[in-house]
């Protein structure tokens, strides 16, 4: 603390890279000319290594990348992939946009709600699996579409999904 | 051979490995350029060869190459938006994904062009496949010579670097992708200056299209008048347009540009699934202006899309069939757009965050008369004022559906319900989670 | 840029500078432009859109000549959208229109959007008023907007204990963000999500790490940010608003205080005005409470025998004359002395040393009671360039490189930090920070240089940079008098080599060489110091020294001087330019000089004194040995700024007359014989000099306290009562008074003194000649001890801000700051209590980890309530050093 600021009450114990994401990181700071422009692949890697975001880590990120902590949390909520909250073992992302709803994406997605009960951004008990509503993903040809984790799945119907979901453990 | 240019060979298997590609004439352009053509003539070959931009506002590559100023101390940087983020456009996946090098390949011509000896490729989140393809691809090039301190052989350095996305259709906004790539929130930046002067760190930058560099090699190799040979006089060369909806066969065609719309759907696609008829199709993308069935045989060219009221945009051409309400369609459009505006600028924010209150409002069945002129001044309201081309792209698609498709927001507003209903496109809820507290 | 544009704005044509934005140039033609997100301090955003306007150029023809219409004007391209005129810069022949019917539907519309989520609270929201969305959309008339349908609604928040977040009014014009990013370097806000989620919060929604200044509060244009301490106080159009000048510290900022009755409820920046315009610091905002206390001293006091007894003002003169007369008759004049009056208004201050010289005729005045040694009273101007045209923020803000000696502006000079950092950000202004600590400014953020000096080789560290100055040639074009000691200044420098500085500093050779080369090649320059350096028991060879380096990197120029000191007080340039220091009279008038005097006696009407008096300390010293007997302590609580508060004891306790005059029975006070209630900065119109020797006017905002009198009445008062014949009726007649006598101040008059009045300077400069300054003398205390490092800190600055309820809170209770190393070897950890003992006395108090702070020193911010360091005893030599250990095993100590 220093003399002259408020301290935050800075809450849980601070988060260290583990020695195995070393070589990944100096790989992300190496690729651009300053440190600022590593703050997504940092904080990727942060998602690899924790699954979620949580705000430790954001101060680990600032840290890393020496960016002020609220400037990286503002970053970090701008985006819509990094997961605030803790997510299931697999992130069901089911593509809402025209051409995938157009081909029943609706459909799809109030079957996932009804089977595994649970709505967007929710994850089930088991820590399972976790559904969400996205944006277009670039698979409009093979829609309805959805993303599990970053694997594609394309042309789905309920049937399709069952099967789907029976296999991923 | 799916298609004349690009697609020739896209479905050859192994494409994606470094020797497959050199068997097909790969890196034969970079090696007979790089290092022994003058930058100049490069640009002039491409300036010739009319190539426009791929990305969607289709601006003459060679000239936006040729603004990066020549005298400029600091360093140059190329930077290729494979951010595809347009609903309704999967071209940029499907090339990347099936033959890597070419992109590499074209990016090599271009960072030669305009001596840049940095280049990064900018990937939407959701492409993280694709980064381990590219990334493979690089580390294939750099070993066979074509990346590094001396591509081909030649006194030339040049660096290709991966950059993944983490979720934001504004991210391939040209210069929120340079704010997003500066590790900065990935909101638009004031214009001028442009990238070509100021752009990525402050230096002289180009961003092109992943369709836009691939298209480079062939042009470079064969010269501007072999790519005339496709295409119009102001749209030369073939365009890769991606089709979904209903129809038998969705998917990504190349075709020469000026294709009349009818033929692609009809001929290429097979048509509409059984017993549909077309009733408007968005030819570029989300972001344009829809087209009735009655402008089908609209030539897929930038000039006749803008005669016919609309815009090539990407080539993400949606088909809407009959029993879709357009209300229905509009709305889950607008929905992206609100999802996606950056929030820098009041009226692409606040704007459509009140256009889909007014759909949720019509779709309720509580719509009013007087929601379809105030729908259509909301959209006026963001035209053109909004900070950067999203807010248009939000506004464009509603004013086009009113003015072909008023009877059907009549209808709404009057009888309470759509006027036809198979299957409402639904899932039209907010997705926005708050920030914990 | 230069030159002139002329542009056309709603058919009035005017010329604007060029680079002027269309904003801008609508004002200079009286077109009212709304703006949100543009600030005068940012960059263009142009993110509200707020100010779309219509602009056009005149066309032109292939030789460029502009096209004719039928009418004959020339015909206008206008742009195919509306432009916002926030981003726009004037070109010549630019036409702009903000009251065509596109200009007029894309506000209008802009306007709708923003009232879309923005709820209709405004009865309950303390913008209300004052709220620029409220008045534009008034001004479109009422219920103009046609969105019915649900908003979008997030929770209010506090972002710690100054903040409120109501964020469903933002409209997220990002000025908060930004101004406490590039002005206030702090960072701590950001905008959580994006689009129409778009929030702006802290890191993880906790208390703001920063500065807590509220000027986020103050740049939001609607009631997204408002100021806890002044929730639901009142109602702006039930305020009565006056620009004063803030009391806290040497910058003097123009203060906007919102008086309701006899109370102050608020303080704002003044937007347009001042040196500060919207800027305040955290004391300038949420300071000026201390003026409402209850516990305010509301009539005079006695002390007959022990207690105090109230009395009337009228007794409390009579008494204090009679006494005054009759020590002065039996003991001479010279058993006299006034000490005190920095933070007095300027009048007040000529008043108070005219009452001592030309009525009792004693020379012993001093204001500078914190000061360990006896500094001429010309010393500080001198090392300032002797009253050459001075340096303005302004100045400072473009700078290519700012030397910082030896002080901590956080604390001390808020609004000239605030100008450094943006002048770094926005500017490119270079840095160099010479501090023992690595002080806000030294942060690796700001790009600059830290000179990590250590505790005692302050002036090691003058002689190295002067030296490494001199190195690289003689300085050109020096003025004859300054170049005649430059073979003397070469000399007493021969032995100061720069690795002999760099050695004896602490600060590597390289640094200091590095250093002093930026200073000397840069072209706009600044070198800046304060109490670190006056109250530095090596001042007078500090300032000297000061002096030197001044005039060899050209710092000081025979035009001009680029050197501020920034004192103590909002008024401490005022106490030294009224002659409040023992041997010059106003206008630094040399005692001693019979031609310079003869002015003031003939005004004076008496033959004064012609032999210097004592300073403050030397006064400190006589009066504990009882040669001085009557003490007049003016608006200063003496036992805190003493040096040595034993020896202030037993001063006042031998003294046989003690008059006070404060707003607060303080310890000070309770020893006094007459202790006069005096009237708060607020209360009185007068006038103030602040370290850019800028003369400002404060208004008075509320009528005294009941029982309270200006200390200008009250030494008047005494001064009739002893006889004078002083006939002035008010503040504007003691200023003509100085005008006329006071070189310097000749010419400027009362009228023009408001709010960035002029900044004085004399033709003929104070002082010349570069002189050595060697002084070796070791550090007080046990030379194994630590170094004891104190300052102001932003929290906490003289005795005043303990009588605020928020600055302690913020300050939190005393602590002593310790380098994390040391604090392992002493086995104190955070919180744990940690005694410190020196010559005189013992403190104990809870350690406090902070790295910013030097191995083998400790740092006690001065103004911690209750923390009374002068109790260790005085600095001397180098510095004090102080014995310290966990206080668990030692015995207690009682304070
Ligand atoms: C809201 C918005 C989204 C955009 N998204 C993309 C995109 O996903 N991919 C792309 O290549 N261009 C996109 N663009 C166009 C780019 O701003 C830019 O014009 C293009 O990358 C330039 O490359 P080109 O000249 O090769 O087309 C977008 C533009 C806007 C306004
Ligand atoms: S139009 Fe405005 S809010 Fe929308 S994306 Fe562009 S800058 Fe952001
Ligand atoms: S004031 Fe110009 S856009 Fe905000």
């Amino acid at each position: 603390m220093s003399a002259d600021t408020v301290a935050i009450g800075s809450e849980g114990p601070a988060l260290e890279w583990p020695e195995a994401r070393r070589a990944e990181l100096d790989q992300a700071l190496a690729r651009y000319p300053n440190r600022r422009s590593a703050v997504l692949p940092v904080l990727w890697i942060a998602q690899r290594e924790w699954g979620w975001i949580p705000p430790a880590a954001m101060q680990l990120v600032a840290r890393t990348v020496e960016l002020p902590e609220p400037e990286v949390f503002g970053i970090a909520t701008f985006y819509t992939m990094f997961n605030l909250r803790p997510v299931g073992r697999h992130h069901l992302q089911v593509c809402r946009t025209l051409s995938c709803s157009l081909m029943g994406a609706d459909r799809l997605f109030r079957h996932l709600e009804r089977k595994l009960g649970i709505g967007h951004g929710e994850t089930t008990p088991d820590g399972r699996f976790t559904l969400r509503r996205v944006e277009c993903l670039a698979a409009c040809g093979g829609a309805p579409c959805m993303q599990v984790g970053f694997d594609y799945h394309e042309n789905l119907d309920e049937a399709k999904v069952d099967a789907l979901l029976e296999k991923l453990p | 051979m799916r298609g004349p240019l690009l697609f020739s060979d896209i479905d050859t298997p192994g494409l994606a490995s470094i020797e497959t590609y050199r068997k097909g004439g790969g890196y034969e352009a970079a090696s007979a350029m790089v290092g022994v053509k003058p930058p100049g003539e490069c640009i002039d070959v491409v300036k010739a060869s009319g190539l426009r931009g791929r990305g969607g506002a289709g601006f003459p590559t060679g000239l936006k190459w040729g603004f990066v100023p020549k005298d400029s101390p600091k360093p140059r940087y190329l930077v290729c938006n494979a951010d595809e983020s347009e609903p309704g456009t999967f071209k940029d996946r499907e090339l990347m994904e099936k033959n890597p090098h070419l992109l590499l390949e074209g990016m090599i011509l271009a960072a030669w062009a305009i001596q840049a000896h940095v280049g990064y490729i900018y990937l939407r989140g959701e492409f993280e496949y694709i980064q381990q393809i590219l990334d493979r691809a690089i580390a294939e090039a750099r070993a066979a010579g074509f990346l590094g301190p001396a591509v081909a052989g030649r006194g030339f350095a040049l660096e290709i670097h991966t950059h993944l996305g983490a979720g934001a259709y504004i991210c391939g906004e040209e210069t929120a992708l340079l704010s997003s790539l500066e590790g900065y929130r990935g909101q638009p930046r004031l214009k001028p200056p442009f990238p070509a002067v100021e752009g990525l760190y402050a230096c002289p930058t180009v961003v092109n299209n992943v369709e836009t560099l691939m298209n480079v090699p062939p042009i470079l190799k064969n010269g501007a008048p072999w790519f005339r040979q496709w295409g119009t006089e102001k749209s030369p060369g073939t365009k890769i347009l991606s089709v979904s909806g209903p129809v038998r066969k969705p998917g990504n065609y190349e075709v020469p540009m000026g294709l009349p719309l009818s033929t692609l759907i009809e001929e290429h696609c097979g048509g509409l699934l059984g017993g549909m008829a077309i009733k408007a199709v968005i030819p570029g993308g989300s972001s344009v202006p829809l087209l009735p069935a009655s402008k089908l045989s609209t030539g897929l060219d930038f000039e006749s899309m803008v005669a016919a009221g609309t815009l090539l945009g990407s080539g993400g051409v949606i088909v809407i069939d009959d029993q879709t309400c357009i209300v229905d369609a509009l709305w889950n459009i607008t929905r992206f757009y609100e999802h996606e505006s950056c929030g820098k600028c009041t009226p692409c924010r606040e704007g459509t965050y009140w256009m889909s209150e007014v759909f949720e409002r019509l779709e309720r069945g509580e719509g009013r008369e007087s929601d379809i002129d105030l729908l259509s001044d909301v959209s006026d309201n963001i035209l053109g004022k909004s900070f950067c081309a999203l807010g248009d792209a939000a506004a464009m698609p509603v004013l086009g559906a009113i003015q072909h498709f008023r009877d059907e927001f009549e209808f709404h507003v009057r009888e309470r319900r759509c006027l036809v209903n198979r299957r409402a496109p639904g899932l039209t809820e907010r997705q926005a989670e708050a920030v914990p507290a | 840029m230069s030159g002139s544009v002329r542009v056309t704005i709603n058919g009035r044509t005017l010329a604007v500078p060029a680079g002027t934005l269309v904003t801008d140039a609508a004002r200079m033609a009286e077109v009212h432009v709304p703006i949100f997100c543009s600030h005068q301090k940012l960059p263009p955003l142009g993110a509200c859109r707020i100010c779309v306007v219509e602009i056009g150029m005149p066309k032109r023809d292939r030789e460029g000549k502009p096209v004719l219409g039928a009418d004959g004007a020339p015909e206008i391209a206008w742009m195919p959208k509306p432009q916002t005129g926030c981003t726009t810069t004037v070109a010549e022949g630019m036409v702009v229109a903000t009251e065509s019917p596109g200009a007029v539907k894309a506000r209008k519309g802009v306007m709708e959007f923003l009232l879309v989520n923005h709820p209709l609270d405004c009865p309950v929201c303390d913008e209300g008023g004052e709220c620029q969305l409220q008045d534009l959309a008034f001004a479109f008339g009422a219920d103009f907007s046609r969105m019915d349908e649900a908003k979008r609604t997030f929770v209010s928040e506090d972002l710690g204990p100054v903040v409120k977040k109501e964020a469903n009014r933002c409209i997220v014009c990002m000025r908060c963000v930004r101004y406490c990013d590039e002005i206030m370097g702090d960072d701590a806000l950001t905008a959580h999500q994006r689009g129409v989620r778009t929030e702006i919060s802290s890191f993880d929604r906790r208390p703001l790490d920063c500065e807590q200044c509220g000027n986020c509060i103050e740049v939001c244009p609607v009631g997204a940010l408002t100021a806890l301490p002044y929730r639901f106080q009142a109602r702006p159009w039930d305020l009565r608003q006056h620009v004063t000048i803030c009391p806290w510290c040497s910058n003097g900022c123009s203060v906007r205080l919102g008086v309701r009755g006899a109370e102050i409820l608020r303080a704002r920046g003044t937007e347009y005005r001042g040196v500060n315009q919207e800027y305040l610091c955290v004391r300038g905002r949420f300071g000026y409470e201390f003026v409402n206390r209850e516990e305010r001293l509301s009539r005079p006091l006695l002390r007959a025998g022990g207690a105090h007894t109230p009395a009337s003002f009228d007794e409390a003169v009579a008494f204090a004359a009679a006494r005054l007369e009759s020590i002065a008759a039996t003991h001479g004049p010279e058993a006299v002395a006034f000490l005190g009056g920095e933070k007095l208004y300027l009048e007040e201050q000529y008043l108070f040393q005219k009452l001592a010289r030309g009525v009792i005729g004693t020379n012993h005045v001093d204001a500078r009671t914190r000061f360990v040694s006896p500094v001429p009273g010309a010393a500080l101007l001198e090392a300032t360039g002797g009253g050459r045209p001075a340096l303005s923020f302004s100045d400072l803000e473009r700078a290519e490189e700012v030397l910082v000696l030896l002080e901590d502006l956080q604390g001390e000079a808020p609004l000239a930090q605030a100008a450094l950092i943006r002048g770094q950000h926005q500017l490119g202004v270079h840095l160099t920070v010479a501090h023992a600590r690595r002080v806000k400014l030294a942060r690796p953020k700001f790009r600059g240089e830290w000179l990590g000096v250590k505790p005692g080789g302050e002036l090691a560290l003058l002689h190295g940079l002067t030296r490494a100055a001199l190195d690289a040639g003689d300085p050109p074009d020096l003025p004859r008098e300054i170049a005649a000691g430059l073979p003397g200044l070469k000399g007493a420098l021969a032995a100061w080599t720069v690795e002999r500085a760099a050695e004896e500093s602490g600060v590597p050779a390289e640094a200091l060489r590095a250093a002093a080369t930026r200073l000397r090649a840069a072209g706009r320059k600044a070198v800046l110091f304060g109490r670190g350096v006056a109250e530095h028991p090596k001042a007078v060879a500090l300032l000297l020294a000061i002096g030197n380096l001044g005039w060899v990197s050209g710092a000081l120029r025979s035009d001009g001087s680029r050197v501020m000191y920034l004192g103590p007080h909002h008024n401490s340039q005022g106490a030294l330019d009224m002659g409040l220091v023992p041997d010059r009279l106003p206008g630094y008038v040399p005692v001693a000089d019979p031609d310079a005097r003869r002015p003031f006696e003939q005004q004076w009407g008496k033959s004064l004194n012609r032999v210097a008096g004592m300073t403050a300390p030397e006064i400190l010293a006589a009066a504990a040995e009882g040669r001085v007997r009557a003490l007049w302590i003016a608006g200063d609580h003496w036992l805190r700024s003493a040096p040595d508060r034993a020896l202030a004891e037993r001063a006042l306790e031998r003294a046989e007359l003690v008059i006070v005059n404060d707003l607060f029975l303080t310890d000070t006070a309770r020893h006094a014989h007459v202790v006069f209630a005096a009237a708060a900065f607020a209360e009185k119109e007068g006038t103030t000099v602040n370290c850019e020797r800028r003369i400002q006017r404060a208004a008075r905002a509320l009528a005294p306290r009941r029982g309270a009198r200006s200390d200008a009445e009250i030494f008047t008062a005494v001064a009739r009562a002893l006889g004078a014949s002083w006939s002035h009726r008010g503040p504007e007649d003691v200023y003509r008074e100085i005008a006329r006598l006071a070189p310097g101040f000749a010419g400027t008059s009362w009228a023009t003194l408001l709010p960035l009045g002029p900044q004085w300077s004399r033709e003929a400069p104070v002082g010349g000649a570069l002189a050595p300054a060697e002084d070796l003398r070791p550090a007080a205390g046990p030379a194994d001890g630590l170094w004891l490092l104190s300052g102001g800190t932003l929290f906490l600055q003289g005795s005043l801000s303990h009588r605020t309820e928020l600055l302690p809170r913020l300050a939190k209770p005393g602590r002593a700051f310790l380098n994390p190393g040391e604090a392992r070897r002493l086995g104190v950890g955070e919180g744990e209590a940690l005694e410190l003992a020196g010559p005189t006395g013992a403190l104990e108090l809870p350690a406090s980890i902070d790295d910013a702070v030097p191995p083998g020193s400790v740092f006690v911010p001065y103004a911690f309530p209750g923390v009374e360091l002068n109790r260790l005893g005085s600095p001397a030599g180098a510095g004090l050093r102080v014995r310290a250990r966990k206080a668990a095993e030692a015995e207690r100590v009682e304070r």
